[in-house]
């Protein structure tokens, strides 16, 4: 079968990428398969209707946002929902990916200063496997987001509900959790794109050249090659 | 709303642009007397039968207040409080209702352009238009004041009777009055008044008599004489409200820190890409590790 799809031009390595990752095919090595992706693009997706619906709302700056959904009013119903998705997408997000993102000791040091050398081109890469630090630093950093964003979110959906203090908390915490995440998620998107050519492809086709992986992640490479010792 | 929209002097999520206050007008006030109010309640009537408020069901709160706390449809409630003391025994009275602060924590939290406003003449006011039902106004309020409602899911207070005011007339509790406790007029002439009644009060041996205008909230165009000036939270009043410290430091640290920190994200981005270049555009060194090729 396979050989046919070959022989009429079929992308042999995006079929595989339906429902295997971490395998070679061809010059390329299969990164993320089809639910993997399809997982963070939810997130992704959900995360950028939120910020659009929520930013007329930080600020009146951001109102020509609001006005591409009818309005601020309109905004309000829609944001908690949004909010919903985006939590329920990252916590299936959380348990596809917690078993792979387990941190040893060595990646903690990627909170800090390892982050700066990575980014000054001064780390070394040696010793990274499929995921290096950073990314799993920024794969708590979103788990977390979800977390403050819903309970926050929640108390601020319902005036009648909750009252106070708690509101005033809820503002706070939504607030400084909005801030810290769209910082990071800027960061993902420049290193996930323009920063490290060959990269978004992972994210759509679900494929990386060999090249890639032996630059960016080489003891993932040396362990799908066979040559890791 | 054509005409007054040349008296806002303050509108929330405003931008540049946003205020549109050409006209100085004086500052006005009601003045409320709880110690010659006599509990009679013609202001609640009043205030629901001009503003053509619907009954809402009352609850026994166990004294003869009309309802436990003010309502999306009840903007005007005499509180009740029975109250023990060293020199005796006060059965305390008090018009609550939206204080029309000086610096209104509503108005400072409120997300929606335009959805309340301050006149020229003090009163802040809520453009149900504009309002989203969000809520944070009653979060930013030191007074518990604006109240959500069910079926518009707007938020709601009173307005100092603002389609009367502006025509010359009292608001319509005021004139319902039967004891003289409540007067309306400008801030100034309010202030004249208040401070004669509490000299009387203190005359008649309440020694803390005094008015409750609190400057920490820009001074209110309501202001209220209490016979125990001292205690205010005997009347259901914060002793020195303000706008609350979580608000201040959203709009005045968080936001403006929020805007600097992404705008400084995206152009560090742009920065870092400009001086690092990308990364793995080096020529690689064969792939000599591969295994043959099928």
């Amino acid at each position: 079968m396979s050989s046919v799809r070959q022989q009429i031009g079929l992308d042999v390595g995006a079929l595989k990428a339906r429902d295997t990752e971490d395998v070679i095919v061809g010059k390329e090595i299969i990164r993320h398969r089809l639910s993997s992706r399809v997982i963070h693009w939810l997130v992704a997706d959900f995360f950028f209707l939120c910020a659009a619906t929520g930013l007329p709302v930080f600020s009146p700056v951001f109102g020509w946002l609001g006005n591409l959904f009818g309005g601020l009013a309109v905004c309000r119903v829609i944001h908690p929902f949004a909010g919903l998705a985006f939590f329920a997408s990252a916590a299936a997000m959380f348990l596809h990916w917690k078993r792979e993102m387990q941190m040893t000791a060595q990646e903690r040091g990627w909170v800090g200063p390892k982050l700066l050398e990575y980014l000054r081109d001064k780390a070394n890469h040696d010793q990274i496997g499929k995921y290096n630090g950073g990314q799993k630093v920024f794969f708590y950093t979103a788990a977390l987001a979800a977390l403050g964003f819903l309970v926050s979110g929640v108390v601020l959906w319902f005036p009648l509900t909750f009252a106070g203090f708690l509101r005033q908390l809820a503002i706070l915490v939504h607030n400084v959790t909005f801030i810290a995440f769209f910082v990071s998620i800027v960061f993902h998107i420049y290193l996930g794109t323009t920063a490290e050519p060959g990269t978004f492809n992972a994210m759509t086709r679900g494929t990386v050249s060999k090249a890639w992986a032996r630059i960016h992640h080489p003891k993932w490479y040396r362990e799908l090659m066979g040559t890791d010792k | 709303m054509s005409v007054q929209s040349l008296e806002i002097v303050r509108s929330s999520a405003s931008t540049w642009g946003g205020l549109t206050g050409v006209r100085s007008l004086p500052v006005l006030s009601k003045y409320i007397d709880s110690s010659s109010c006599i509990g009679c309640k013609a202001c609640e009537v009043a205030c629901q039968e001009w503003n053509d408020l619907p009954v809402v069901k009352t609850s026994q709160v166990g004294t003869y207040q009309t309802l436990p706390e003010l309502d999306a449809s009840y903007w005007n409630l005499i509180r009740f409080e029975e109250r023990e003391h060293e020199n005796g025994f006060s059965w305390l009275m008090r018009k609550d209702q939206c204080m029309h602060c000086g610096d209104p924590g509503c108005l400072k939290a409120c997300p929606a352009p335009g959805a309340i406003v301050q006149y020229a003449n003090g009163i802040v006011d809520v453009n149900a238009d504009q309002c989203i039902g969000c809520g944070y106004c009653a979060t930013g309020c030191p007074f518990n004041i604006p109240k959500f409602h069910e079926k518009t899911a707007k938020m709601q207070k009173c307005t100092l009777c603002v389609d009367r005011t502006r025509l010359g007339l009292e608001p319509a509790c005021v004139k319902s009055c039967p004891t003289g406790c409540l007067h309306f007029g400008t801030k100034e002439d309010m202030l004249v008044l208040a401070s004669q009644r509490v000299g009387q009060l203190k005359k008649n041996g309440f020694a803390e008599a005094a008015l409750y205008d609190p400057p920490g909230v820009g001074g209110t165009s309501v202001i209220t004489v209490l016979a125990f000036g001292n205690h205010p939270e005997w009347y259901g009043l914060p002793k020195d409200p303000s706008i609350p410290w979580t608000i201040k430091l959203w709009k005045n640290v968080l936001r403006p820190f929020g805007f600097i920190a992404i705008v400084g994200a995206i152009v560090g981005a742009f920065g870092h890409h400009l001086y690092y270049g990308n990364k793995g555009h080096i020529d690689p060194a064969p792939l000599d590790d591969e295994p043959p090729q099928a």
